[in-house]
């Protein structure tokens, strides 16, 4: 079956039931989406599938067909970093860094549709995203920073 | 996007494979440092540091990055001394190295050592290089070398100037300066400035490389299947359709488990839904941690005593006017590191090649060459990122597994454990119990006595590290073994580390006694965050509270007056009197709770606010005092303090692994919760200044918080919390 990654068609060999998760680590070659839990309970895996944030470990492959899937790898333009990766940086978020890339794409997400989240927006969004290091708070910091960042550079 | 590991450079093979550190090592480096210069232009310090033909600077870190900000720790290190910025530092992680087994006669990293080890011979490493290059530079100009300095990758005299890169054959030929003169802390530029970490990147944008993202060519995956108990050995294996799934290799019963290999990890996954198999009885002799805790509560032996500060305990037990305490508990908990255990193992003609999330791999050696039955130079191990650690990746239980794997496959396989496997084949945080007593007269404390029950990570480990190490053949064992039990020093019935944090407390009591004896189980414990401090911070700060409530007096004057005036204890509890606003009472729907504890050499104390909404236990806000000695990274400990008080909190309020039947009862995150983001509390914290020689941080920011949190809850509705998790014992309050 075929998938559209981060813009690229990839034709992959799996049975529809297959997880996105493995599809994506396996057969597109990109491990940057991670195995946390297994049952939609910890977030690692989160990735876009159009436009909505996914668990992709219990995300069939067959359910996504050609919907346009984003990953972690895709959110960069070559070496410029997207605006959240960029905040998560500056307020030194990843400490083992694991589930980072879920809580990115989680938060990307939520940006979309609340630019400007309040502290409430962001604990809904991010309830569900463990991280076992403790980098909430940073992680929270790194949201807001995000936003201005989106804002300054969606003005003029 | 490269996960393939045969792709990284060249240079990676060369420095970490032993190349330039069989050269540093090397009795004759002189001779084989020229030849190595003048061949590829790189001077080879040390065993650690390689600077570049470029300029730049190869730093070899022999630990694991766990998330603890190591390598942006050693490269503050390393370009402080070495006059580079940080950004000109490369860090590669070591591969197992005997000239490397620098930490108790291993390659480990744990117990908060990281840059209390290093703090000195690093930045000498980095010296040694310095002045190797500056002699290069004052030798070309002919001119004092005295007279020459460092600038920024540069060595600069008068208008002269030669980037390093342009100086490293020459100075090869320089001896190694045994002695090089250190920077004065005045004059450090990075050294408790540099904030930001150099290990982000790959970790936000997908391209880090985790154990669990190896790719190594012609690699296969496995699937291994678990006993629904520890030690529980399979039989009747029944394969047969599982085999006939695409890409499946083998089905394969190991003493250990069940392996189903197939070309993919999904492929092995669906597969192993079809396999059929019988397990064995295990080694946990159906144990209930139900039963266990009531027979630890029921235990009324006395103990060996392990410590006695002096007084007469019983007298002042006898005479006391209030008498505090009861019985302190705490449960087994699991590491549940984010990643699952996994490790990549290639094994041929007697040799293996590792690539694993380790944090030593010097045990993951022995558990490879245990496992296949060759000796541990004969097994390689390449360290990746790890997703978390806290102990857990001490062990090699999956390396050892995986080799045995690739030697029946005959292919290199990368073997990854499910979150179930993670949760119910961990080794686990002992369960304790101690009967705590404290007696106050006329409103001053005049004695405690606490009986500890806790179950041996030395006296459990012995048959399972054993088996793993003293098996092996030839001298090489027996060292790994002597070491092991090197750190496993002994006092009393074995175990420093169940009885640290109480034994050496630092409070002054007029009479203080504590007995301890072992928990027999064949529960498989370890190293968890902290150690037994997780525990003994939550009994020593739980009785020091009970006794300032029963003496009457303000929680802080009462810790002052139990503890050295003027000493690091007293400092940080001012400090910390102030950063909470102490004086200011808070509003009624709010509890306060003070604690404070000193381990890996590191004092923190803490105060958490409390509020109970719906009878959840919540905590609103955590302030933190830490002394630990220089701090190299500021924003990197406070982050690390952040961590452990969340992973602490998880612990305190909510965490347990259960048994019945010798089943662990918690298998994935819904039921072994982990403090989520709205329920993380804001911190602040603040660093003491100091100019002493830095100390432990990944871990002791965890012991104060079930305390502070405990104490905090009796001081807003008067019930004492001896018991963790601290919800269930809240929820279960009154209940006998």
């Amino acid at each position: 079956m075929k998938l559209v990654v981060n813009g690229k068609s990839v034709e992959v060999a799996v049975p529809p039931e297959t997880p996105l998760l493995w599809a994506l680590r396996e057969e597109v070659g990109l491990t940057g989406t991670k195995f946390g839990c297994g049952a939609a309970l910890c977030g690692a895996c989160t990735v876009h599938v159009d436009g909505q944030p996914k668990r992709s470990c219990v995300t069939p492959c067959g359910d996504v067909g050609d919907k346009p899937i984003i990953t972690i790898e895709g959110l960069a333009s070559g070496e410029v970093l997207h605006p959240v990766q960029q905040a998560w940086v500056e307020e030194n978020v990843p400490q083992c860094g694991y589930c980072q890339a879920g809580q990115i794409m989680t938060t990307v997400a939520l940006l979309k549709t609340k630019p400007q989240p309040t502290d409430d927006d962001i604990d809904a969004a991010l309830a569900a995203n463990l991280c076992r290091c403790g980098t909430y708070p940073r992680i929270r910091k790194a949201v807001h920073r995000a936003a201005e960042l989106l804002a300054s550079k969606a003005a003029p | 996007m490269t996960s393939d590991w045969s792709r990284r450079g060249f240079l990676h093979g060369v420095l970490v494979g032993g190349g330039a550190l069989a050269l540093a090592a090397c009795g004759g480096g002189q001779k084989l440092r020229v030849e190595h210069a003048d061949q590829t232009g790189e001077l080879v310090a040390n065993l650690y540091i390689t600077v570049l033909a470029s300029g730049r600077v190869a730093l070899i870190v022999n630990k694991a990055e766990i998330g603890q900000g190591v390598s942006t720790g050693y490269a503050t290190l390393v370009a402080e001394e070495l006059e580079v910025p940080i950004d000109h530092v490369d860090v590669h992680y070591a591969d197992s190295n005997k000239s490397l087994r620098v930490s108790n006669g291993m390659q480990i990293t744990g117990g908060s050592t990281s840059i209390f080890e290093a703090y000195v011979p690093l930045r000498q490493a980095a010296a040694s290089a310095r002045e190797m290059l500056i002699a290069a530079a004052a030798q070309t100009w002919n001119v004092p070398a005295k007279d020459c300095r460092a600038v920024a990758g540069h060595v600069v005299h008068g208008g002269n100037k030669l980037g390093y890169g342009e100086l490293t054959k020459l100075a090869a030929h320089h001896d190694v300066p045994k002695k090089p003169p250190l920077k004065a802390a005045k004059d450090f530029a990075l050294i408790g400035k540099t904030d930001r970490r150099i290990d982000s990147r790959g970790k936000i944008d997908g391209t880090g490389i985790y154990g669990i993202d190896v790719h190594v060519p012609n690699m296969c995956n496995a699937y291994a299947i678990f006993g629904p108990t520890f030690g529980a050995k399979p039989s009747n294996l029944k394969a047969d359709r599982a085999k006939q799934h695409p890409g499946v290799i083998d089905v394969i019963a190991f003493d250990w488990g069940v392996a189903v290999v197939a070309e993919k990890y999904w492929q092995a996954r669906a597969a192993a839904a079809d396999v059929d198999v019988t397990w064995g009885e295990g080694v946990l002799h159906r144990l209930d941690t139900g039963k266990l805790a009531a027979a630890l509560n029921a235990h009324d032996r006395p103990g060996a005593v392990v410590a006695d500060h002096g007084g007469d305990v019983d007298d002042a037990l006898a005479h006391a006017e209030i008498k505090v305490g009861g019985t302190y508990e705490a449960p087994y908990l699991a590491h549940a590191p984010m990643e699952p255990n996994n490790a990549t193992v290639h094994v041929t003609d007697g040799k293996a090649e590792v690539w694993a999330p380790t944090q030593s791999p010097t045990i993951a050696q022995a558990f490879v060459a245990h496992a296949l039955g060759i000796g541990m130079d004969d097994v390689t191990i390449h360290v990746t990122l790890c997703g978390g650690g806290f102990g857990r990746r001490a062990l090699g239980d999956a390396c050892g597994q995986a080799a045995q794997i690739s030697a029946h496959v005959k292919r290199p396989v990368k073997l990854t454990w499910t979150r179930e496997a993670d949760m119910t084949q961990a080794w686990y945080r002992p369960i304790y119990n101690a009967k705590v007593e404290g007696a106050v007269r006329g409103n001053k404390v005049t004695g405690a006595n606490i009986r500890l029950l806790s179950q041996s990570i030395v006296l459990s480990g012995k048959p399972y590290f054993g088996a793993a190490l003293t098996a092996l053949p030839g001298p090489l064992a027996r060292m790994v073994t002597d070491a092991m039990m090197a750190v496993f020093s002994t006092n009393s019935f074995g175990d420093v580390f169940a009885t640290e944090g109480i034994a050496n407390t630092p409070y002054r009591f007029s009479a203080f006694k504590l007995a301890a004896e072992p928990v027999q189980t064949k529960m498989p414990v370890l190293f968890w965050r902290s150690v037994g401090n997780s525990v003994t911070g939550f009994i020593m700060e739980g009785l020091v509270d009970e006794l300032a409530v029963a003496a009457k007096q303000d929680p802080f004057a009462l810790r002052r007056s139990l503890l050295p005036a003027n000493s690091r204890q007293t400092r940080v509890l001012d400090r910390l009197e102030k950063l909470a606003s102490w004086s200011t009472p808070p509003p009624n729907h709010v509890g306060r709770g003070i604690a404070r504890h000193f381990c890996f050499e590191t004092e923190v104390a803490q105060v958490a606010e409390v509020e109970l909404i719906d009878n959840r236990i919540r905590v609103n806000k955590v302030y933190c005092v830490v002394d630990c000695g220089v701090a190299v990274n500021p924003d990197i400990i406070k982050s690390q303090i952040e961590g452990a008080i969340i992973f602490g909190l998880s612990a305190a309020l909510d965490q347990q692994i259960t048994l019945v039947d010798g089943v662990v009862q918690q298998r994935n995150f819904d039921t072994y919760p982990v403090l989520r983001m709205h329920e993380a509390p804001e911190i602040v914290v603040e660093i003491m200044p100091s100019e002493e020689r830095p100390t432990g941080v990944g871990e002791p920011g965890l012991p104060p918080i079930a305390p502070a949190v405990a104490n905090a809850v009796c001081n807003l509705t008067g019930v004492r919390l001896r018991r963790m998790p601290l919800q269930r014992a809240w929820n279960e309050r009154g209940a006998t």
